[in-house]
């Protein structure tokens, strides 16, 4: 302990000649040294208490399923009333932020890099802010681990930190598991400073979130972890635990000191396995904020409505923490923070590092926002060519070596990626901050990685269809035996009963043979063939007239309208079938019944099928051109 | 007497490394997969039928026997083709006409008001992905449909269309950044 | 237009590919202000004509590959790799030697790849490789130091020699001569041992009882601490090479000092430093994982006392950079490091 003293204070000495001297001051590799900006937003106090004109409450805030709706349009709701109730297995329930009336359910864009409308609650507050007390009924704090969980997920409670984890789903069904909790107080990201606020003004609120928990679970370690660059937040901490088994531990200042993985290597020394949750080796994390909450869930029976948002940015005069109401609109937030300039640029939300550039600046705070940050756009250096210096490697704090990825996820070849193991990257962005030849080097392997999930998903997909196809033959196969075998045993019944004979036995061999013989020349597919033979006709007649095929613009009318005409328009296109069809004349349904083609007629007839499309789907384009 | 030391050296170096060899061959032996399985695993799967044959495997079967040309598959496209054509070392053949690209993936939608419940479109589901029953509306089961276009023509009352999924946050895909930054320039 | 989905970070260190280059071309300057001091004003008109050189290469090779030129051109790795062929050849050789060495370089050991970032060789070492096998006479006669000459060829005197080939009132034998290290090697060769070799005349030391090469040695290791200090190359690179060769020197030195020269001879002589800090270090073709940079470095360095010693050239620093060039992809194959959370 003495000589990491002595060496802490000799790297403290050097940092000024050789700031990366200060990767010595932690367990794990990298990490990275950025400018933080955090006294921007620490100068105004925290706000509290504003209301804005609208929420947005998307029914997805989480990780997993989205919520389902429990209110109805126009409905009057009050604060804390449940909304929308989470849906089974992964999910989190939605609570309304202040009292107000329910004027729409529909899709509005998310914060999400997508820029995809989904669907939200959208409440308009009445003012009055009047509350539903206990709404969680908690009369006494919950005995057992279910109940808590149960508690927990009640009160909609996600990992705030980010990622937006159901917190229920983090913690064992018992006590006892769980060796360590560690509490996230790093923050490492630069500009946010919501925890440090967080942490100033509510500790005791947090300590007794971790009592709770530890309580609960039955946890011997619990050790609270906060940059050294919040002493107030330290001090503040440190006096909320004084009588508590908690220890607050100083962690160095460096990025991604508050990834769970980094984080569990600084302070206890272990490391997260490769593709393994934390809980697998017996360790809980949790955010400060997300303690809190589970406070607030316990003592009060108050759900997630509110949280910690920095507002920050260069672009801004006056950034200040606010504890915002869930579903309040960012660019209501930003005015507040008096732009420099209009804000005509893309805001971000998160941090600098990991945050996400939005598409729409109308969009809600979310149950795992804690920074909007509104940095006026700089030139962007173009792409270089990579020059393989290293430095991303030595600043990757997973160990990956970035620019061999890079290479492989540029090119295409997933597979090599994979084998480099793509999927330990944590998008921290360390290598594309390093990176003298400015590559987008996260946008990479983020894109490789979702190629490789889709192409996953697609793999099963087919192989479900080869499967479900399989099954399907056998079926019509078992089906076609079964209906043999009846048939053979009615013939041989009655062939029994006509022929009067003693010979019963020898008789019903036979039948049984020509059953079986049957079934060999039996018609397989008549449906499927059937099915392609049609698509053929239809080709024919998208030959006449391709306009026909399209489909077309249903009006729209009362559903009885729809269907009579629609039996018209069918009956005319059978007509039309019927005069145009080369090979069948016959009604479908005739056809189906009538022997079946030779294997060489029914390759014909789907080789002219697809001539048939082809010249369709051209006069299709022609026709639009 | 040399001459004799030099043969006998040889064959004993050539008896060495044939033992060498007649070992390596049972050792790691590599249990080919049959030609049809190769060809069914590059095929899209969507038993849609448009090459003729009754589904993918009958398909693969008839390329692996050499019954079948290799540009046929038409979901497959022209990546398929050539993934098949290199597999069975044929020369590859160009897509007739449409379908030179794959088309983006999509399912198939009854419109649930014009259902009449007819049961033709259950019947030629190659995948068995429409749940419905005589005179009961029916319904596609999205996850499994293969975007065959199969139902289409057989449904009397034309309520069948085939539409994009959409996508959603957990679907979306980060661009590349490079085609993205080459669709910039 | 510019998409909107650009991925995070949205915050850099300032660093850039420009910035990098000029630190390396900064952290040569003490070697060539070294260069003038002992060997004359050579160096610097064959600095402009590789300068010159590269610029309308550069330009030519752009326009022909249909690449825009500005940017391309101003990455300065161009520079870069002149600088590091600069060194290498004698400082009053004729001037069509730079130029084909340079234009060389450039042509076929970066753009015919693709450019800066996919040359698989050291581009400035195959123009080397590539003078040393085409013009063996020129590349062996080394302008002697002021000292041993006793006379020093004034600026103008250099510039009518490089480009005119015009000899001013001495003939080229009396200020250049052979290189220590092919001096020595035909010593030994000739039955002489190493120790005496190194007393000869020319060898002569100067100022702190060093050469004049072991004074551009130098200088390059001030000009690559310079670097190491401002993390533009890594330390495995001059510690591997320094640490293989110097091993290996003293092994052989210890085993036989008539046939094997010191240490200080293989590290202080001929282009080490400059190789060490300047040549190896060259992070396109060389090897991206720490420890693969490490054996990298080693093996250069390995091969080099060997080609000194044994192989028919006096120097090896060309062929044994380009050896272990080839040797990269499975140097990082091997080498890759244990990832967070993986047993290995």
């Amino acid at each position: 302990m003495k000589t990491r003293g002595f060496l802490t204070q000799l790297v403290k000495t050097l940092s000024p000649l050789y700031p990366m001297a200060k990767r010595l001051l932690y367990r794990f590799h990298g990490g990275v040294f950025p400018k933080y900006n955090k006294e921007l937003s620490l100068r105004q106090p925290l706000r509290e208490g504003y209301i804005p004109k609208q929420l947005i409450l998307p029914l997805q805030q989480h990780m997993g399923l989205p919520a389902l709706p429990c209110v109805e349009l126009g409905e009057s709701v009050k604060k804390f009333q449940l909304i929308a109730q989470a849906a089974k297995g992964l999910s989190a329930p939605v609570h309304a932020p202040t009292s107000g009336k329910i004027i729409a359910i529909e899709p509005r864009v998310l914060p999400h890099a997508s820029g995809l409308a989904q669907p939200c609650i959208v409440i308009e507050p009445d003012g009055l802010d009047s509350a539903i007390t206990n709404v969680l009924a908690v009369n006494t704090p919950p005995q057992t681990p279910e109940a808590f969980k149960q508690l927990i997920l009640n009160a909609g409670i996600v990992g705030m930190g980010g990622a937006g984890f159901p917190t229920f789903a983090k913690l064992p069904n018992q006590p006892g598991l769980v060796e360590h909790l560690v509490i996230n107080g790093a923050e490492c990201e630069p500009f946010i400073t919501c925890d440090d606020m967080l942490m100033q003004t509510h500790p005791d609120e947090i300590i007794r979130g971790a009592q709770l928990v530890a309580q609960m679970f039955g946890i011997p370690h619990v050790v609270c972890a906060i940059e050294n660059n919040k002493p107030k937040a330290i001090e503040a901490m440190r006096q909320a635990c004084a009588d508590s088994q908690i220890t607050i531990t100083e962690v160095a200042t460096v990025y991604p000191m508050g990834g769970q993985k980094q984080l569990i290597q600084e302070v206890l020394g272990i490391e997260v396995p490769s593709g393994k949750h934390t809980i697998d080796i017996g360790i809980v994390m949790m955010n400060i904020a997300t303690l809190r909450a589970i406070a607030h869930a316990v003592d009060k029976g108050q759900p997630l409505v509110s949280r910690f948002v920095t507002v920050s940015g260069l672009g801004l005069e006056q950034p200040y923490n606010i504890n915002a109401l869930l579903g309040t609109p960012f660019d209501e937030l930003i005015a507040l923070a008096k732009p420099k300039q209009p804000i005509d640029y893309p805001l971000i939300m998160g941090g600098p590092m990991m945050g996400v550039k939005l598409a729409d600046n109308h969009v809600p705070v979310v149950k795992t926002s804690n920074c909007i940050l509104a940095n006026p756009p700089e030139p962007v250096q173009a792409p270089m060519a990579c020059i393989r210096c290293g430095e991303c490697a030595d600043a990757c704090p997973i160990n990956l070596q970035p620019q061999q990825l890079y290479w492989h996820a540029q090119a295409h070849e997933y597979e090599q990626a994979e084998k480099l193991n793509l999927f330990d990257c944590i998008e921290c962005g360390c290598c594309s901050f390093v990176c003298p030849s400015h590559i987008p080097l996260v946008q990479y392997y983020r894109h490789a990685k979702s190629e490789v999930r889709e192409i996953r998903a697609q793999a099963q997909l087919t192989e479900q269809a080869k499967q479900r196809h399989e099954a399907r033959q056998a079926r019509i196969e078992r089906d076609k035996q079964e209906r043999d075998a009846k048939l053979a045993a009615k013939k041989a019944a009655v062939k029994q009963q006509a022929a009067q004979d003693t010979q019963d036995k020898k008789t019903a061999q036979p039948a049984h043979q020509t059953a079986e013989s049957n079934r060999e020349d039996a018609p397989k597919l008549s449906a499927r063939e059937r099915a392609i033979q049609m698509a053929k006709a239809r080709q024919q007649a998208a030959k006449a007239s391709p306009e026909q095929t399209q489909p077309a613009e249903k009006p729209a009318a009362a559903s009885d309208d729809k269907r009579k005409a629609a039996m018209e328009a069918a009956k005319a296109r059978a007509a039309a079938k019927k005069a145009q069809a080369e090979l069948s004349t016959d009604q479908p349904k005739q056809e189906s019944e009538k022997p079946e083609l030779s294997v060489e007629d029914k390759r014909k007839a789907a080789m002219e099928a697809a001539k048939a499309r082809a010249a369709a789907k051209k006069a299709q384009q022609e026709t639009a051109k | 007497m040399s001459a004799l030391a030099g043969i006998l050296i040889f064959l004993g170096l050539s008896l060495a490394f044939g033992l060498l060899l007649g070992y390596a061959a049972v050792r790691f032996k590599v249990e080919g997969d049959p030609v049809a399985e190769l060809i069914d695993k590059k095929l899209p799967q969507t038993q849609c039928g448009q090459c003729g044959y009754p589904g993918c495997k009958p398909y693969a079967e008839a390329l692996a026997k050499g019954e079948a040309e290799v540009n046929l598959c038409i979901p497959g496209g022209e990546p398929t083709m050539l993934e098949i054509a290199e597999l069975l070392q044929v020369e590859p053949k160009p897509m007739q006409a449409e379908a030179t690209e794959p088309k983006p993936p999509m399912v198939a939608l009854i419109n649930e008001d014009l259902c009449i419940g007819c049961v033709l479109c259950i019947k030629a589901c190659p995948v068995d992905a429409i749940v419905g029953a005589t005179k009961m509306m029916h319904t596609v089961i999205k996850k499994e449909c293969t975007g065959c276009e199969l139902c289409i023509p057989v449904c009397p009352v034309d309520c069948i269309d085939m539409v994009f999924e959409q996508p959603t946050p957990q679907t979306w895909k980060w661009p590349d950044p490079k085609s993205a930054a080459e669709s910039a320039q | 237009m510019k998409s909107i989905y650009t991925s995070s970070p949205f915050a850099h260190n300032n660093s850039s590919v420009q910035k990098v280059m000029l630190q390396v071309q900064l952290a040569a300057f003490p070697a060539l202000l070294a260069h003038i001091l002992l060997f004359g004003y050579g160096i610097i008109i064959q600095w402009f004509l590789a300068v010159a050189t590269a610029l309308l290469v550069e330009y030519v090779m752009l326009k022909l590959r249909d690449k825009p030129v500005l940017p391309n051109v101003t990455d300065f790795s161009a520079l870069i790799t002149v600088t590091g062929l600069v060194f290498c050849i004698p400082p009053e050789s004729p001037w069509w030697v730079i130029v084909s060495g340079s234009a060389f370089a450039l042509v076929f050991g970066k753009h015919l790849y693709g450019g800066l970032g996919y040359n698989p060789f050291n581009p400035a070492m195959l123009g080397y490789a590539f003078l040393l096998i085409s013009f063996p006479a020129e590349m062996t006669q080394w302008t002697l130091p002021k000292e041993i000459a006793g006379y020093s060829l004034s600026f103008w005197e250099s510039f009518n020699h490089i480009l005119f080939g015009a000899v001013a009132h001495a003939p080229i034998d009396s200020f250049t001569g052979a290189t220590p290290l092919s001096a020595v090697k035909t010593g030994i060769q000739e039955g002489v041992s190493a120790q005496q070799m190194l007393q000869a005349p020319y060898l002569e030391t100067g100022w702190w009882n060093l050469t004049a090469w072991g004074w551009i040695n130098l200088a390059f290791l001030a000009g690559g601490a310079w670097l190491i200090y401002t993390r533009t190359i890594r330390w495995q690179y001059p510690v591997g090479f320094l640490g293989a060769l110097g091993l290996m020197a003293w092994i052989f030195h210890s085993i036989n000092p008539d046939l094997y020269a010191p240490v200080s001879f293989h590290l202080l002589f001929g282009g080490t430093m400059l190789a060490a800090f300047f040549i190896i270090t060259d992070p396109v073709s060389s090897s991206t994982t720490p420890l693969g940079r490490l054996i990298y470095a080693a093996g250069i360095g390995v091969l080099v006392y060997v080609i000194r010693n044994w192989g028919a050239f006096p120097d090896g620093i060309a062929f044994a950079v380009l050896l272990l060039n080839i040797a990269v992809p499975l140097i990082d194959r091997y080498t890759q490091p244990r990832v967070l959370g993986h047993n290995r």
